[in-house]
């Protein structure tokens, strides 16, 4: 197994465009730079052809790791995969408790999962507006029994905790950024999250064809960035989620407050730096 | 940018409704029709009414909020199980008005179920209305999750009209807690079917505070008072009841030991306190007395010589349960019926018998119309 993995690998490098700033995109990071932010993962610069990414504060209460490798160009795109692994079970047994944070109800014990992502990322400059197209498999295995009853039904969660239940979804996804003047830039984002089939079991019961489809997730982003200087930047927008949750169809523009009832603007503060 | 500014308007109200539902003192009910409709037409004869506190059709799940237990999400097919038994026995009883209290719509707890529009689609019963008390996007507590839970009113006659009145907050809570917690109401809805010449005909369905430890219990009953006073004066009729989650006067107002979970401890203190919330009905001034204006005014489905009598009590706790051999299975009176018109003698019933489908049992009786 550690040989096909090895093969693999040292087959698909392929020396990669790199660029500071553009972690949803197919370049990699420069070799040796790091950068990360309030909300976004810890990504390193490994090599020309490899970058590798964690979020630091969730590493320990759920572990995850991802990897993007550059690969040969295609249709005039610059290419990369990426793949991602994620073993949220602390996590989530961690919060399956009476009282507050009860997000699970108590009676459910998570048994072990492992999340496993891959996807194809094509990135281009077209008239000054950088373009890129990623699409995936994303597949969920559960060790043990996964009650049903145990989704956590609220927006950005229920879509990507979906996986474990369904055993499988896709996702696909459009990221498009413009540079507005040599500080600012714009980035609108699309991501589209499906878990097909759902409710393969019910229908069997109630002939309802939008449950045999499955149940999506419609994300959308729109940031406004204030690039301070290569090492440092502040971006501020709004996430829009639209998507079928158990309970029916629902949209929520994020981030929201509870008590307050109302939307604010988002604030994420990102870092960088080269390493010499 | 016009258009950027219309779509993120459009997103900014389509997608900020609020995470948990506050209400007016005074909003709209949310109207229900049964799917296959029976042709049900009054035909001058006696209307039968009924009130139950269904407890989402959980039956005697040991929830973790009221029955010592430590559960909280109950299998959908178990669900439909208790739901069907409870509308065969709506059916069984055929029912003209139901009364309704802790019904869910749309809550994580019970799978989703609408069970208004479930109990309208197998039941004998055509329209309805529904009150939400509890109604959030998410409760980060015991893994509640999403809720949509209230009082209803069901009906064989179309509903207009119908009100949800919103009940004071109970004061006795933190800003954070009570920002979660409960809106109880009071669902007010005309029947014009059964309206006689120029009298109007309402029911009204109420589910006070079970556990509050302030005076909100008795401005929960003071409004409802003014609810009924308001029809009474204007000359109509109402049919009325609910889970008041008071008990009758002259009744034993303390149940700390006998609801206490093997976990607790009560009547510790040189005072006697502390008090179980809910068990304990000696909060204020006042308390074991408060359903004495109802009583004074209005006529009830289950007379005064009569309802503190154990084959009218309708609260059957999941203490109850722990040995069958010295424990009572229902030991007090919470779920009453009045009207301002008349029941037919001898017509008001507690149905025991339905001690499997919920921690309350259905009262019912029937409304002579005519008065004779």
């Amino acid at each position: 197994m550690k040989k096909i993995i090895f093969y693999f690998i040292l087959t698909s490098l392929v020396f990669g465009e790199t660029k500071k700033w553009d972690a949803h995109s197919a370049y990699l990071l420069p070799q040796k730079r790091w950068e990360m932010g309030l909300f976004q993962p810890f990504r390193y610069g490994y090599s020309e052809s490899i970058e590798y990414s964690v979020h630091p504060l969730w590493f320990f209460v759920m572990p995850n790791f991802s990897l993007k490798i550059s690969q040969s160009d295609f249709a005039g795109f610059t290419s990369a995969s990426q793949y991602k692994m994620v073993y949220p079970t602390p996590f989530l047994n961690m919060i399956a408790k009476k009282g507050i944070p009860g997000i699970i109800a108590p009676e459910f014990q998570m048994p072990p999962m492992l999340g496993l992502s891959a996807s194809w990322l094509m990135s281009k400059n077209m008239a000054g507006v950088n373009l890129t197209l990623n699409g995936g498999l994303d597949l969920g295995f559960a060790f043990g029994d996964l009650d049903t009853r145990s989704t956590i039904d609220i927006p950005l969660v229920y879509h990507r905790l979906g996986v474990y239940y369904n055993k499988w979804g896709i996702h696909t996804g459009l990221d498009v950024q413009k540079n507005l003047t040599q500080k600012f830039t714009a980035v609108f984002d699309l991501d589209l999250i499906f878990l097909p089939m759902t409710g393969l079991a019910e229908v069997q019961i109630d002939p309802d064809a939008s449950k045999l489809m499955g149940e999506y997730s419609l994300e959308h982003k729109l940031l406004l960035i204030w690039n301070k200087s290569e090492n440092f930047r502040v971006l501020t927008g709004y996430k829009f989620v639209m998507g079928e949750y158990p309970y029916g169809s629902d949209m929520r523009l994020l981030p929201y407050i509870p008590m307050v009832e109302t939307w604010v603007p988002i604030i994420e503060l990102q870092w960088a730096r080269q390493k010499r | 940018m016009k258009k950027f500014l219309s779509i993120l308007g459009v997103l900014l109200i389509l997608g900020c409704e609020p995470f948990v539902t506050e209400f007016e003192d005074l909003s709209d009910a949310v109207m229900y029709d049964a799917n296959n409709q029976s042709t049900a037409t009054y035909d001058s004869s006696n209307v039968k009414v009924v009130t139950w506190n269904i407890r989402f059709g959980i039956a005697r799940f040991p929830f973790f909020g009221d029955s010592c237990g430590d559960v909280v999400i109950l299998d959908d097919a178990t669900i439909e199980e208790n739901m069907a038994a409870i509308a065969d026995y709506l059916n069984v009883m055929d029912a003209d008005i139901v009364l309704l209290q802790e019904v869910d719509v749309s809550s994580k707890r019970t799978g989703y179920m609408d069970q208004v529009q479930y109990l309208l689609d197998h039941t004998n019963l055509n329209y309805g209305c529904y009150a939400p008390m509890w109604k959030a996007d998410y409760i980060a507590s015991d893994g509640i999750g999403r809720i949509d839970a209230g009082n209803a009113i069901l009906s064989k006659y179309k509903l207009t009209d119908a009100e949800r009145i919103q009940l004071r907050l109970r004061t006795d809570q933190d800003e954070l807690t009570q920002y979660f917690y409960l809106r109880r109401n009071i669902v007010k809805a005309k029947i014009p079917a059964l309206a006689q010449e120029a009298q109007d005909f309402y029911a009204v369905d109420i589910h006070a505070t079970a556990f509050a430890t302030d005076d909100t219990k008795q401005q929960h009953i003071n409004k409802y008072v003014e609810v009924l006073g308001d029809i009474d004066a204007n000359g109509d009729i109402f049919i009325t009841g609910g889970d008041l989650n008071s008990v009758p006067p002259g009744s034993v107002t303390d149940f700390c030991l006998s609801d206490m979970c093997s976990d607790e401890s009560f009547h510790t203190d040189a005072d006697s306190g502390p008090h179980k919330e809910g068990s304990y009905f000696d909060n204020f001034v006042g308390e074991p007395d408060i359903l004495v204006p109802l009583y004074d005014v209005y006529n009830s489905a289950i007379d005064t010589a009569s309802y503190n009598l154990p084959e009218h009590f309708t609260h059957a706790p999941s203490t109850g349960m722990i040995d069958d051999t010295t424990a009572t299975m229902y030991d007090r009176k919470l779920d009453y019926l009045f009207t301002n018109g008349t029941w037919d003698s001898g017509s008001g019933s507690t149905h025991q018998g339905t001690w499997e489908l919920s921690d309350h049992l259905p009262v019912s009786s029937v409304l002579n119309l005519g008065g004779e």
